[in-house]
């Protein structure tokens, strides 16, 4: 028994169907992400329907008259959709470039020893739950901006605008004064850096005194929840990009070094352009995690079902489409099968249409990046 | 299983009696034949056509330049190539006389019968215990005094026993990495094999540790049924009876190795024996 | 560019992305600041006599004899502002119709603000509510009761162009020239004999259940909720998605059904976190109807559908990080595919796929979107296992929510709520360090 090399064909029958159920078994086990996807469409498309069915497109994607309670009940969900667009736009502007500098200085430019200290910084950032943020933005960042709304935004502004303007101030002077004969090099420099100051300083003194006057009415407005929100959508667009940074390879960057680039014009000129793909993905995932957000925008945003005027005032309350599913499904939830229940439905269906495109569009911006990398 | 019901569509396939006889008979008999035996990886053939046998409780080793086809000689014997995809083979591997890409070979059968050592050393992270055990516990022995008994016997022919006897239950990768590769040896041997293949043993050790290793195939001998596959000429002349010499996926010549050292027939041994390529 | 333009954008770059990275940092130290500090404070404060009185009446803890006497104590120094109180209460009553018309509104204000400072007049009837039927049990909030006693907040709109300027009058003013007048003197010298502050360290916070809906005790139905729905999510999500991550890294090839695969999980893993509680509440409440409202079973399915990409992604990761050599010495050995698996790659990936289970569970503890309408409940006791089944459950990150937007005195349970969210972020951060520390230690004991 113990050297036979042939089995008999029974045995081997029985053998090949014990393999090949054991196969059957594991890949129905492993459809069950597939299940689960086509299951969660199908339900919300069940549950869509009806309200379509019964109100049309026109009202809910052209109107901004959102009174579901009322009779007749309007359900006009542009401003919603407004509200959504607008918070996802406003932490995308927090984000993005906060994000990507930091991937950038995290795969190039922080020695070995300090990026072990940042990771972590960044995963406790993509750790914490989002109703904590929320409770954040509501308990202590909503009364800082209402009470002190102006002179928080000014600071805020100083601390952006500051090292950045002192970095235009400084190369500008430099190139301004590139062209000088040489011995009115350094003269020159001095004086075109002195007069850029100013004007960069009044600028700024300028724009933060018109913010330090502003008056806030509400804490609960779309700043905060952006703010919050880019914050939140940081450790995705920072691990991302900066695995599209660390898969660009060290050929790329000695090739540039070896001709004498810096370190800023190896990144902006070589690196970054080459992992693109990899950081628009990244750019993607972040604001499918902003779009997608619930607690944080329900409790912080202040919804309310207008458009700001003018559109771009981040200073008003907005209402955004997971806030509206998750605020007043608790009402609708006693009357299932009204149009206000379906109403809820058919804004988680574009929820998740939008982010399947997105899903879809991020995984063919990764997958031919990583077919030109080859 | 049941003997009578053997199944004998294999072409060289001769009575499993005279089979057994063979194997534990005289030595000196084939025990793995290969008559015009081909692997393919795709298209593109890594072993063309060879014919040899190697013959019971000897040592053999295969030599030849890198990329000759030499380790996939080897590792069709147990099937190995298996995991690899687009690998197909034509012609007729047997052992004890059963072609080894019938339909109805069992592959964890076959494997039980050719044990495998392998270039770098790849003991599991598990104990050394659990590692010698490995191969006798999966084949259905539980009883722990007679999987103590097999760890023993194995340790103690790979000449690792004295050395590690205190601490059969330290994590194996704590070991050197020669008394890992004489681990590997040790839990090759513990299901009690037939074949012992040997895929460049020594290539990752010390130069100490190679000589253990030369000196363990020499007590091997006789004992077991060795393939080793080495680029290293000099080892090869030291621990083996017979020698095939591979180039370009074919094989140039097979014989004694002291013949094929002193008195190789082809040209193309000859230029590779004095090193004028490889 | 001159050279050195090139070197001053190239330390400027340098500078402004390394301020990136101490801005986000920053921004992590200004979230978790005040949580910490506040968060603290649900479990070390100043409690006054009236948190031990509560303390011993609903818990049975403490020194009754010694509890006893301190609250005689503080009965004794609160004895001249009742007895102020009842006398003029008994002058209103008997007094002139003008008298009582000039104080009696004001009279009322004081007199259940005193009650909510110091709790029920010994003797009176006792109220209904636990929350009246004491005093203020944290010091803290005994001094804003206190500042609400003295102070009156009013708003002056005198310049018509402004908004109202909030400003503080004394409330003493009101009274001037009855028999009241002094009381509020009384009140500010002697709160703290009154109240009898002390160092109080409430380290059972976690494990009380809470009385009057949060006003006291602890969040230990929360926690129980919070630790159900993640457990529960995780031993439907750990089995699928360990056996998927083995079906990527180990059977399949290329195919169609791989990508189409893939794309699925990376969908998956893109749907908004509401829409998951939608699918929940449609799915599991309204069609299969696994139970009959919301329950722990249908919030855990939901949320193990949720984590499910991320335990698959990190699973297949750490698997196919596992040495291809362990493999092949396995199969030489003779052993079968699941053999090979299930005895030597699995026990080598253990690291990683254990990682990325705690890790997940972190996130299915701080998930509240899709519990909040498949699970989530505001007030409820604890339950028992097998009570998981049917019954809905409050959870920690819910009762965040709830208590900070929709409880009835938001302000008076700020601590409550700040506790909660410490308890949360501990528990989330607690997971993640010990899934860094789990991957570390394995994989060091692998290594050597």
């Amino acid at each position: 028994m113990q050297d036979q090399l042939v089995i008999s064909k029974g045995a081997r029958r029985f053998r090949r169907l014990g393999a090949l159920l054991g196969h059957a078994l594991i890949v129905a086990l492993a459809s069950s992400s597939i299940v689960a996807l086509l299951f969660i469409f199908y339900f919300i498309v069940r549950d869509a329907v009806p309200f379509f069915r019964l109100e049309g497109f026109k009202e809910f994607f052209c109107s901004t008259h959102w009174y579901p309670s009322r009779e007749p009940a309007e359900f006009g969900a542009l401003s919603i959709f407004v509200g959504s667009a607008l918070v996802t736009l406003g932490a995308s502007i927090v984000a993005v470039p906060l994000g990507v500098l930091a991937a950038l200085c995290l795969s190039d430019i922080l020695p070995f020893a300090l990026r072990q200290v940042v990771k972590p910084i960044i995963e406790m950032l993509a750790a914490i739950p989002s109703v904590v943020y929320g409770f954040f933005a509501l308990v202590v960042l909503a009364p800082l901006i209402q009470a002190h709304g102006g002179s928080v935004l000014a600071a805020g502004a100083w601390m952006v605008l500051a090292p950045i303007g002192l970095v235009a101030v400084a190369v500008g002077g430099d190139a301004a004064s590139a062209r000088l004969p040489r011995r009115m090099r350094t003269s020159g420099r001095i004086v075109s850096w002195v007069i850029l100051a100013g004007i960069a300083a009044g600028a700024l003194v300028v724009l933060t005194g018109a913010l330090n006057r502003l008056v806030v009415s509400t804490g609960t407005n779309a700043l905060n929840v952006s703010i919050v929100l880019g914050i939140m959508a940081l450790p995705t667009i920072v691990s991302v990009s900066e695995d599209a940074l660390n898969s660009v390879g060290r050929e790329l960057r000695e090739g540039s070094y070896a001709l004498g680039a810096t370190r800023a014009e190896t990144l902006l000129k070589v690196v970054v352009p080459a992992a693109r793909s990899g950081i628009l993905a990244a750019v993607i995932l972040g604001v499918m995690r902003a779009v997608g957000e619930t607690m944080l925008v329900w409790m912080a945003s202040g919804n309310s079902a207008r458009i700001p005027s003018p559109w771009f005032n981040f200073l008003e309350p907005v209402r955004t489409l997971t806030a509206t599913i998750a605020g007043d499904m608790g009402e609708a939830d006693q009357v299932t099968g009204s149009a206000r229940y379906h109403v809820l439905f058919a804004m988680a269906l574009c929820l998740l249409a939008f982010a399947f495109v997105m899903n879809v569009v991020s995984e063919y911006v990764m997958r031919r990046s990583r077919k030109m990398r080859g | 299983m049941n003997n009578e019901r053997r199944d004998f569509n294999a072409p060289l396939a001769k009575p499993s009696a005279k089979a057994r006889a063979d194997a534990s008979g005289p030595r000196g008999m084939p025990l793995i034949r290969a008559k015009d035996f081909s692997v393919f990886y795709g298209s593109k053939a890594a072993v063309d056509r060879v014919t040899f046998d190697i013959q019971a409780g000897k040592v053999t080793a295969i030599i030849g330049p890198s990329g000759c086809g030499k380790s996939t000689y080897l590792r069709a014997v147990n099937r190995m190539n298996d995991l690899i995809p687009g690998c197909c083979t034509s012609g007729i591997l047997s052992l004890e006389g059963q072609h080894l890409y019938a339909s109805d070979v069992d592959v964890v059968a076959l494997r039980r019968m050719v044990g495998m050592v392998f270039q770098k050393p790849n003991p599991f992270p598990k104990s050394i215990f659990d590692n010698v055990a490995f191969g006798p516990r999966i084949h259905g022995t539980v009883n722990q005094g007679e999987l103590g008994d097999i760890v023993e016997r194995s340790l103690r022919r790979a000449g690792l026993f004295e050395e590690v006897k205190d601490r059969l239950g330290d994590n194996a990768l704590g070991l050197s990495g020669g008394q890992q590769q004489r681990l590997c040896i040790a839990r090759a041997i513990a299901v009690n094999p037939k074949v012992l293949l040997m895929d460049e043993p020594a290539s990752a050790l010390d130069p100490r540790s190679t000589t253990r290793i030369e000196d363990l195939i020499g007590e091997l001998r006789g004992a077991y049924t060795i393939v080793i596959v080495t680029h290293n000429m000099q080892q090869a002349a030291r621990v083996s009876d017979m020698t095939a010499f591979f180039y370009e996926g074919r094989l140039v010549e097979f014989g004694d190795t002291e013949e094929i050292f002193t008195r190789p027939r082809k040209k193309e041994t000859e230029d590779y024996i004095t090193g004028r390529f490889g | 560019m001159e050279h050195r333009t090139r070197t001053l954008f190239n330390r400027s770059f340098s500078f402004v992305s390394i301020a990136s990275i101490v801005l986000m940092s920053l921004s992590l130290v200004v979230l978790l600041g005040p949580i910490f500090i506040k968060g603290s404070g649900a479990f070390v404060f100043r409690g006054t006599v009236e948190h031990r009185k509560l303390m011993l009446d609903r818990f049975g803890r403490g020194d009754r004899e010694a509890v006893g006497i301190e609250a005689a104590r503080a009965d004794a120094a609160r004895k001249p502002i009742y007895d102020s109180l009842e006398r003029f209460d008994a002058l209103l009553e008997e007094g002139d119709p003008e008298l009582r018309s000039k104080y009696a509104a004001d009279f009322e204000e004081l007199k259940g603000l005193v009650q909510e400072l110091l709790g029920p007049a010994p003797g009176a009837p006792e109220p209904a509510l636990l929350r009246q039927q004491y005093g203020q049990t944290r010091w803290d909030r005994a001094k804003i009761k206190l500042h609400e006693i003295l102070f009156v907040e009013e708003y002056d709109y005198s310049d018509p162009t402004k908004m109202g300027v909030k400003i503080l009058k004394p409330r003493v003013d009101r009274f001037k020239g009855t028999s009241l007048e002094p009381v509020f003197g009384q009140l500010e010298r002697g709160v703290v004999y009154m109240m009898r502050p002390r160092l109080t360290c409430y380290s059972r916070f976690l494990f009380d259940e809470s009385y009057d809906s949060h006003f006291f005790g602890g969040i230990w139905p929360e926690m129980l909720g919070t630790i159900y729905l993640a457990l529960g999510a995780m031993l439907f999500a750990v089995p699928l998605g360990i056996i998927t991550a083995i079906y990527l890294a180990e059977y399949s090839g290329e195919g169609h059904f791989v990508s189409f695969l893939r794309t699925c999980i990376s969908s998956l893993a893109g749907v908004p976190s509401i829409v998951f509680g939608l699918f929940g509440l449609a799915f599991f409440i309204n069609t299969i109807k696994i139970s009959p409202s919301k329950s722990v079973l249908a919030g855990a399915m939901t949320l193990a559908i949720l984590v499910l990409p991320t335990v698959i992604r990190a699973s297949e990761e750490a698997i196919k990080a596992v040495p291809a050599t362990y493999k092949e010495a396995a199969m030489s050995l003779g052993a079968s595919k699941w053999r090979t698996i299930l005895t030597v790659i699995l026990p080598a990936a253990l690291p990683g796929v254990l990682t990325s289970v705690i890790i997940s569970m972190g996130r299915a503890a701080g998930e509240t979107a899709p519990i909040i309408f498949t699970a989530a409940v505001s007030v409820g006791k604890p339950l028992a296992v097998w009570q998981t089944l049917t019954q809905p459950t409050p959870a920690l990150s819910w009762n965040i929510y709830n208590l900070a937007t929709e409880h009835q005195a938001v302000d008076e349970i700020r601590h409550v709520q700040y506790g909660m969210v410490l308890t949360l972020v501990m528990l989330v951060l607690i997971l993640n360090l010990s899934a860094i520390l789990v991957r570390a230690r394995i994989s060091k004991r692998l290594r050597a």
